[in-house]
């Protein structure tokens, strides 16, 4: 297998149970490279970039507050890492020059860039390296776990740091690459919460709570200075809201745009661009094995199979995003004989659906498929996140649920027993723990397209649909990131003209 | 008078403690961890149980209530779960927000409804008092929501006139401001307007029907000069306790505006520290709506005695 394609595979995996599950016909005016700036209007170096987003950070700390919000306004923009994931999804060198891997796969050699600064006019060197990476076992939340691996940093020199680890772990690069490989200043993390420092393009200038964030460009940056002045990151709790800013310029782009009921006018307007990238979600439909019927994988399999997951998209979404290899295709009959064959009939199972437009659209649609099965579904609206997941995630009072996950790389959560689902399968833990320990590339992509095809055959679960990541912009913004890796925003490269 | 006022402290003190117990059991009871609202999907077990330690949500809830109102007594209305940051300061923003926002809103509602219930009141019988009144009735059955997205879509999305929504504080500049102000407190506006017009139209019709009023007539001076010189005055006072009431009203009617305009007010900040589970903001905000309540309350007593004279005598 040559490199290329092998990232190819890796980054194919990398959205969740990707053999099943890929987009294609994200044809919805969609590149998914950034836009060219092929507009003859010069890009304006005092300008405010006003960005329309939906879910607010809590605070600025995304160590100890969960949820995407905060690191995706401040990853790339005020915080940056040794490494940091390209719109490809490749591992690329950021505050790094580059890193050599030992043979054993154990210690990982960074060369660090240099002349680099905090905003607060501390060096960036091996002892912030050190600091931020040790510092990660504290982290409160965003996963600290996937870099248990990672057991100290030496200062070799000021700027080289040695990763030791504690058994090897193919995933490392990916992560750092994240939230969890930010650096911070030594001197500056007694109040994250208030006071983002970074190496950035940007600081932060003030965050009025879910309102708004205000990113000022940092002029002392070590590389490429941010093309405009400031961006402007506006909070939408309502989709029609963002959607009334865009049309009577509040906003000059929606990031992760929501009203998928007015895209069609806003792709026929030729003021604004529309495009749908990839993102790292994915919309499972997931089944609880603490229930007896549900445990038998002739059950799972006859509700994937009968389930029409057009019409979920369709419904959903928009009718534009299809997608297209489908392991349990849509066939009531074959359902049917499988719900037979496991002697299962009349079953009743409760569903629980967040109170999100998309669930409760897939509800809807998924509920009367089953009942064409003769599987009762009883609908149970839980708010969303606070009572979806105390009682579905937390305690496991389902039969039923469908929620869009959207942490990258989250297959993995197959290979833990205990997770919300009740999914196990010795073998595929097994696998995700070989993947783990590889130490090439192929190996690791065997070992996960394994424990993949495995979740697939048992229908751990009924994988919807990617959401797309939809970008609205008007004309004068050139340069948009179109694809949502699970990590920030990259603002640095965009501009305004006119 | 200071019988009363001492009073009026202790009623408010009173519900102030009631609200807080209520609210203190509701998000209680309601399903949903504030350690889990923080950590998000992806936390462990563990993780949520130190954090639950360390905002101090493993005591029990008495001994929480108990740590809340001893912060009160010192003046904190504590710390967020959620910002990390000290409540007072936030509400108090909001708070001012939602002011003005309900001011503006009353204003525009006294522009509408004056004018408005003067006229049905003085064309009452004929095809314009009859319209007028017809479109008031019109106005009250328009929820404030749905007139702000038909504000927003004709003003902002279509004509560009005017921004959909977001907030300028005043400091930040006068013209910004205003320009953000005016679409929601039309929205707000326009139904208590429709509201209070009809109340003066029938306050001013019962009004016509009173001895004193016959006595102007016979004095010779026309309808709507004696309306104006003896009725206007004696037809407020049921309209000032309409309002008293219909301010309650405004402020619950703003939670909506704000979210329709993405107004940074009292109403948000609930909907927000509500779905984080965040229990000290959503009791800071609970008092000091209280607080307004209360306080508004007051204010109707006060313009009671500026409008009829004769209460003035009775305290």
């Amino acid at each position: 297998m040559s490199t290329r394609r092998g990232r190819h595979a890796l980054a194919a995996i990398g959205l969740l149970v990707a053999t099943a599950l890929a987009v294609t016909g994200c044809t919805a005016g969609a590149s998914p490279k950034p836009t060219a700036s092929s507009s003859t209007a010069a890009a304006r170096a005092d300008a405010t970039l006003r960005l329309g987003l939906a879910a607010a950070p809590a605070n600025l700390d995304f160590t100890s507050t969960g949820g995407a919000a905060i690191f995706q306004a401040l990853l790339g923009n005020v915080y940056e890492g040794l490494l940091r994931l390209d719109q490809d999804g490749k591992v690329v060198p950021l505050l790094a020059t580059g890193y050599t891997v030992s043979r054993d796969g154990l210690t990982y050699d960074f060369t660090l860039r240099e002349g680099v600064k905090f905003s607060n006019g501390s060096p960036f060197d091996a002892a912030a390296v050190k600091f931020s990476l040790e510092r990660v076992k504290t982290w409160k939340a965003n996963t600290p776990g996937n870099l248990a691996a990672l057991d100290h940093v030496e200062v070799v020199s000021p700027t080289e740091a040695k990763v030791v680890l504690t058994k090897p772990d193919a995933t490392v690069p990916f992560w750092l690459a994240g939230p969890l490989g930010a650096m911070f200043s030594p001197d500056a993390v007694d109040s994250l919460a208030t006071k983002a420092v970074g190496t950035g393009p940007f600081t932060v200038a003030s965050y009025q709570t879910g309102v708004k964030l205000v990113l000022t460009r940092n002029d002392a940056y070590w590389g490429a200075k941010a093309l405009v002045k400031q961006v402007d990151l506006d909070y939408f709790a309502d989709a029609s809201a963002a959607a009334n800013a865009m049309r009577s310029g509040g906003v000059d782009a929606l990031y992760q745009a929501e009203a998928y009921d007015q895209l069609a006018s806003f792709k026929a307007d030729p003021r604004f661009t529309v495009t749908a990238g990839s993102s790292q979600a994915v919309v499972v439909l997931s089944m609880n094995e603490a229930n007896p019927a549900l445990a038998d994988v002739r059950v799972r399999q006859a509700i994937s199979h009968a389930i029409d997951k057009k019409a979920v998209v369709a419904a959903a979404t928009d009718p534009y995003f299809v997608r297209s290899d489908e392991p349990y295709p849509y066939d009531p009959a074959a359902a049917k004989q499988l719900l037979a064959d496991a002697g299962v009939t009349g079953l009743n199972l409760t569903f629980t659906v967040p109170n999100r437009p998309y669930a409760q659209a897939i509800s809807q649609v998924v509920q009367s498929d089953l009942a064409a099965v003769g599987i009762t579904a009883t609908l149970q609206t839980q708010e969303f996140p606070a009572v979806w997941v105390d009682k579905t995630l937390t305690q496991h009072q389902f039969d039923l649920t469908v929620v869009n996950h959207v942490e990258p790389r989250n297959v993995t959560n197959y290979g833990n027993p205990s997770y919300y689902w009740s999914y196990s399968n010795p073998a595929v833990g097994k696998d995700f723990a070989a993947a783990k320990a590889a130490t090439d590339e192929d190996s690791y992509i065997t070992h996960m397209t394994d424990a993949v095809q495995a979740i697939i055959k048992d229908a751990a679960g009924v994988w919807l649909y990617n959401p797309p990541n939809v970008v609205v912009a008007t004309a004068a913004v050139h340069g948009m990131p179109t694809n949502d890796l699970g990590v920030g925003i990259g603002l640095a490269g965009v501009s305004v003209t006119g | 008078m200071l019988l009363t006022v001492l009073r009026r402290l202790g009623v408010f003190a009173l519900t102030a403690l009631v609200a807080s117990v209520v609210v203190f059991v509701l998000l209680a009871v309601l399903p949903g961890d504030p350690a889990r609202a923080q950590l998000g999907l992806d936390a462990t077990p563990d993780q949520v149980a130190a954090l639950r330690h360390q905002l101090g949500l493993d005591r029990s809830l008495p001994a929480q209530y108990v740590h809340w109102l001893g912060q009160l007594a010192t003046g904190s209305l504590g710390i967020s779960y959620s910002t990390r940051a000290p409540v007072g300061p936030e509400v108090l923003n909001a708070m001012q927000v939602s002011l003005l926002l309900v001011l503006a809103g009353m204003v525009v509602a006294a522009l509408i409804a004056l004018p408005t219930g003067l006229l049905a009141a003085v064309r009452q019988g004929r095809a314009d008092g009859a319209a007028l009144s017809a479109a008031t009735q019109v106005g009250i059955s328009v929820p404030s929501f749905l007139a702000g997205l038909l504000l927003v879509t004709v003003f902002a999305v279509r004509l560009h006139w005017l921004p959909s929504g977001g907030w300028v504080a005043p400091v930040d500049g006068v013209g910004g401001f205003l320009r953000h102000l005016v679409l929601p407190a039309l929205a707000l506006g326009l139904v208590r307007g429709a509201i209070l017009s009809r109340y003066l139209r029938s306050a001013l019709l019962d009004v016509q029907r009173e001895d004193f009023m016959r006595t102007a007539r016979a004095k010779g001076m026309t309808r709507w000069q004696a309306l104006r010189r003896h009725g206007l005055r004696n037809a407020l006072v049921p309209v000032v306790t309409v309002t008293g009431v219909e301010l309650a009203g405004l402020l619950v009617g703003a939670v909506v505006i704000e979210t329709v305009f993405v107004i940074p007010g009292l109403g948000s900040l609930l909907l927000r520290s509500v779905a984080n589970r965040d229990l000290v903001e959503v009791q800071a905000v609970v008092m000091v709506v209280v607080l307004l309540v209360l306080a508004l309350n007051l204010l109707v007593d006060l313009v009671y005695v500026l409008v009829d004279p004769r209460l003035r005598r009775a305290r």
